[in-house]
């Protein structure tokens, strides 16, 4: 691509990626802004010092919340959609299409058609409200996602490396420890990082399953927009994206080229 | 949907790990998604038709569904609903792929841009919508610089972008977040398969128009049919972004599904069950006619 | 009609040279070799002719006319590559209309090319299969028949048979003949194969360090190789000094008759080829030709790979006997008119 086009076609994408971030920072940093400013008419950190003092401990345990429901969920998909990965992506199997098609169906049908029809049963296995309860709805979708990144990895998976292993006198489990999982870290990282994100911005299932008592950061943010205030809204909302984006930078560096394909 | 396919210069159909081994390893992801995800479709289903034994309804009957699809309303909502889903999805789409072509063609040096445009694949939709709003409401920031340049005297005279009868912030949103996913899957794509394939379509006669028209467009539409389906349901299927730019009336099908079911009034659940069943049904119907749409070009040797 | 005509070819990759000072006309209806080590830049010309590259310099004529500007969509040209490279998406037969299509000639007339070429390249009955039913072999007659449909002036192939087994790369050699000489198409065929190269083409171009070293015919090369390292490509061995004095070479393997164009009272290398050399076991009294002793011996099959010193020379033999053991004392005779000696120094 010539030197022109590229400059033309980045600073396309520059601008439109980093509008929307532009406004969000101006709102967060903002003391008084009326209309028709185009820029705040006074700067301040009203906004950071609310979320970080007054309602510090509301922002804090909906950060906590969004973490643990996220993290939790990451990890057992990945721990499930490991040895299913792989055996959808190195074997053939009579029932390999009909697996396929149940592992989608999750991923198509919307979050909210299925937190509608687990509450009633969640509440009565005691789940609703639960850390547990919004982990098990989350699943769901993550779990199929992490299994399809993990297929794709197997699938190009060369099983003839842990033959080799096992010919040099490694037992099974130091097989799978030493070679299998250094070779498909970088597929793990995708997964759990899939699952992560789809987790981490979830509303409507967490907000069904949880009632009010597991509040993510998305629930606190949803109800602080109905409050107008929005340099709070703007300063958690930077605050929500901000693990996200570090998870990207760190997946950057250490993933090399590969990219975050397929997160949506 | 397609399926990752086990292909290539180390495919086998391995001496199995057998039967037993096999079903451990997908017992657990199977069991995940058969309870939670089967169980929940199966029980929202139930439930909608009228089986609450808790609430003191006992009988199967139509009757939520019967008034779901008899509203008025919900005519509108689903008209809606599709309209936004297919904007989005087509508009993204097209965009996509240029965008892949665009990034495909550029070198290693160019990793910085690579690395921009994966960015808003980690920003989750509500805040993307928030910042919208800031940006596209008749007060917000274009407005103001519209205002600054003299183009608008008044707030008044901004055009309505968003809370409007197009939904145009709401497809706004969606197309910002889902360029990126798609160009990303269509890059995968064209990495993979690349360069030799055009030298021949150049060897063979075929003009840049004729070899994107014969080769490129076939090899990537798998993944950008796979791509736009999950798009499509997803736009369809979601809730906060409508709810927060859309218009109060009419609302997406989803808004709808869940006014419904956390109405004060508990006869009103079972109906918005019943209102999510009924957008199940229409993207997995979606996701069927792809599949046969997608067999059929493949038989004719119109796409990979 | 077809000639191609490389003139003052000059390829650059970055700061390397790979190709230059590089000349060659091919005639209408030959099938030329383009014969040499892998990586010696054959590819990178041929991808030049098919316009796939620009050349740094030098010009590229067909037919007289030169191509250097005319984007590879327009040149009459068409290179097969070493991988088949079939659309994935398409059948037999659709891949091998492909650039008929693409020249806007479908219909009944294209059909009607299809069917030939499918007979042709014994492709018949396999219209319909998808390109991952068929064999290696099936994939690459394909490949062919894509190109030769379309019935370009000068087709290009680049090693297409590196990745077929033996058995079959011998076949698909026939095969290629003889499409070759039916079409009296006329073809630039690289490989690195030199018996390969002998065995089809009309003409052969040896390219070796990065030069073209000798073009002539299969025998020209293997009989009267320019120099010594042309002739080790070929297999020859046995490379001895000697001067030339009236009509005749005195060396250290013999006094031999050359003719009188070879210069007077000059050093001149010669080379005799391991198997026009003439070998029997020593018999007690029987002493005609040069004595040895077996140093080792090589079982190759057909014949035996014999070394055997000679004074102070090694001499490599080869025999269809397989009758000699190291240590063995042997006599070799070098039939005179079989030694080749090299022009100049």
């Amino acid at each position: 691509m010539k030197t022109s086009s590229r400059r033309f076609f980045g600073s396309i994408v520059a601008a439109a990626v980093g509008l929307p971030f532009l406004s969000l920072m101006l709102w967060s940093f903002a003391e008084r802004w009326f209309y028709p400013a185009l820029w705040p008419q006074a700067w301040g950190l009203r906004a950071w010092r609310y979320i970080t003092s007054t309602a510090g401990l509301q922002v804090m345990t909906a950060i906590g919340h969004s973490v643990v429901v996220a993290a939790v969920t990451a990890a057992v998909a990945v721990v499930i959609a490991v040895p299913a990965g792989r055996a959808l992506g190195l074997y053939d199997f009579k029932g390999k299409d009909l697996v396929s098609v149940l592992l989608t169906l999750p991923i198509i049908v919307p979050p909210l058609c299925v937190a509608m029809g687990l509450h009633l049963w969640f509440i009565r296995l005691g789940l609703a409200e639960t850390y547990a309860g919004v982990i098990g709805v989350h699943l769901t979708f993550c779990l199929p996602y992490a299994i399809f990144v993990l297929w794709g990895v197997f699938a190009n998976y060369n099983p003839d490396f842990e033959d080799q292993a096992r010919s040099l006198g490694a037992s099974r489990t130091a097989v799978m420890a030493r070679v299998m999982l250094p070779m498909i870290l970088p597929g793990i990282s995708v997964a759990a990082l899939f699952a992560f994100l789809l987790s981490w911005s979830q509303y409507l299932s967490t907000l069904i399953i949880g009632g009010g008592r597991v509040t993510t950061l998305p629930v606190l943010l949803f109800a602080l927009m109905g409050s107008g205030d929005r340099p709070v809204a703007a300063a958690v909302s930077l605050v929500f994206v901000a693990p996200a984006f570090i998870a990207l930078l760190f997946s950057a560096r250490h993933l090399g080229n590969r990219s975050l394909a397929g997160v949506r | 949907m397609t399926s990752p396919r086990t292909t290539g210069a180390d495919a086998r159909t391995r001496q199995g790990p057998g039967a037993v081994a096999l079903s451990l390893a997908l017992l657990p992801a199977l069991a995940v998604v058969l309870l939670l995800f089967g169980g929940g479709f199966v029980l929202g289903i139930v439930q909608a038709l009228g089986y609450l034994p808790g609430a003191g309804l006992g009988e199967w009957s139509l009757a939520h569904f019967a008034r779901v699809l008899t509203d008025p309303d919900f005519l509108y909502s689903f008209l809606l609903t599709l309209y936004i889903a297919g904007a989005s999805t087509a508009i993204a789409a097209g965009i996509s792929i240029p965008a892949a072509l665009g990034l495909a063609s550029l070198s290693e040096r160019s990793r910085v841009i690579h690395f921009v445009f994966q960015m808003p694949l980690t920003v989750p939709h509500l805040v993307i919508a928030i910042a919208v709003m800031f940006m596209l409401a008749p007060a917000g920031l274009f407005s103001r610089a519209a205002m600054g340049a003299g183009w608008i005297a008044s707030p008044a005279d901004f055009p309505l972008l968003i809370n409007d009868a197009w939904g145009i912030g709401i497809i706004l949103t969606y197309v910002w977040k889902e360029i990126p996913f798609i160009t990303l899957m269509l890059l995968a794509v064209l990495r993979h398969t690349g360069r030799d394939l055009q030298d021949v379509g150049r060897t063979l006669k075929a003009d840049a128009w004729q070899r994107f028209r014969y080769i490129t467009l076939p090899i990537i539409f798998p993944a950008l049919g796979a791509a736009s389906l999950i798009v499509f349901a997803y736009t369809f299927g979601a809730f906060e972004v409508p709810f927060l730019l859309g218009q109060t009336y009419p609302m997406t099908l989803p808004v709808w599904a869940y006014k419904h079911y956390s109405d004060i009034d508990l006869m009103a659940r079972p109906e918005g069950i019943a209102t999510g069943i009924v957008i199940a049904l229409v993207v997995m119907t979606a996701v069927i006619l792809a599949q046969v749409l997608t067999k059929a070009a493949r038989k004719r040797g119109l796409i990979a | 009609m077809g000639e191609l005509d490389l003139k003052n070819l000059r390829i650059d990759y970055g700061a390397r040279i790979i190709i230059q000072n590089f000349n060659l006309a091919v005639r209408n209806g030959e099938m030329m070799s383009l014969l040499g080590p892998s990586g010696a830049g054959k590819t990178t010309i041929l991808k030049a002719i098919a316009g796939l590259l620009t050349p740094t310099g030098g010009d590229i004529l067909i037919d007289g006319q030169s191509v250097r500007d005319v984007p590879p969509e327009k040149r009459d040209a068409v290179m097969v590559f070493q991988k088949p490279l079939l659309f994935p998406f398409m059948n037999v037969a659709q891949n091998i209309g492909f650039g008929l299509r693409m020249r806007g000639q479908p219909g009944r007339e294209a059909q009607r090319h299809i069917g030939a070429i499918l007979a042709l390249t014994q492709l018949a009955g396999l219209e319909h299969r998808k390109v991952h039913e068929l064999s290696g072999g099936q994939q690459q007659r394909v490949a062919l028949a894509r190109a030769l449909v379309l019935k370009p002036s000068v087709l290009l192939l680049d090693e297409p048979l590196s990745n077929l087994d033996a058995n079959l790369r011998q076949r698909m050699r026939e095969l290629i003949q003889t499409i070759q000489s039916e079409t009296r198409m006329t073809m630039l065929f690289v490989t690195h194969d030199q018996s390969e190269a002998l065995m089809i083409s009309h003409r052969v171009a040896l390219l070796l360090g990065g030069r073209l070293r000798q073009v002539g015919e299969p025998r020209e090369l293997f009989y009267q190789p320019a120099d010594p390292e042309v002739a080790r490509f070929f297999g020859g061995r046995n490379f001895f000094k000697g001067r030339v004095r009236d009509g005749q070479l005195h060396s250290d393997l013999g006094v031999f008759p050359v003719g009188p164009q070879n210069g007077n009272g000059h050093v001149r290398t010669a080379t005799i080829r391991p198997e026009d050399i003439r070998i029997a076991p020593q018999a007690a009294g029987l002493s005609r030709g040069l004595r040895g002793r077996v140093v080792k011996t090589r079982f190759e099959g057909s014949s035996t790979r014999v070394v055997v010193a000679c004074g102070a020379n090694e001499v490599i033999v080869l025999t269809s006997e397989d009758a000699y053991r190291p240590g063995q004392e042997v006599a070799i005779t070098v039939p005179p008119e079989k030694i080749r000696l090299f022009p100049g120094d």
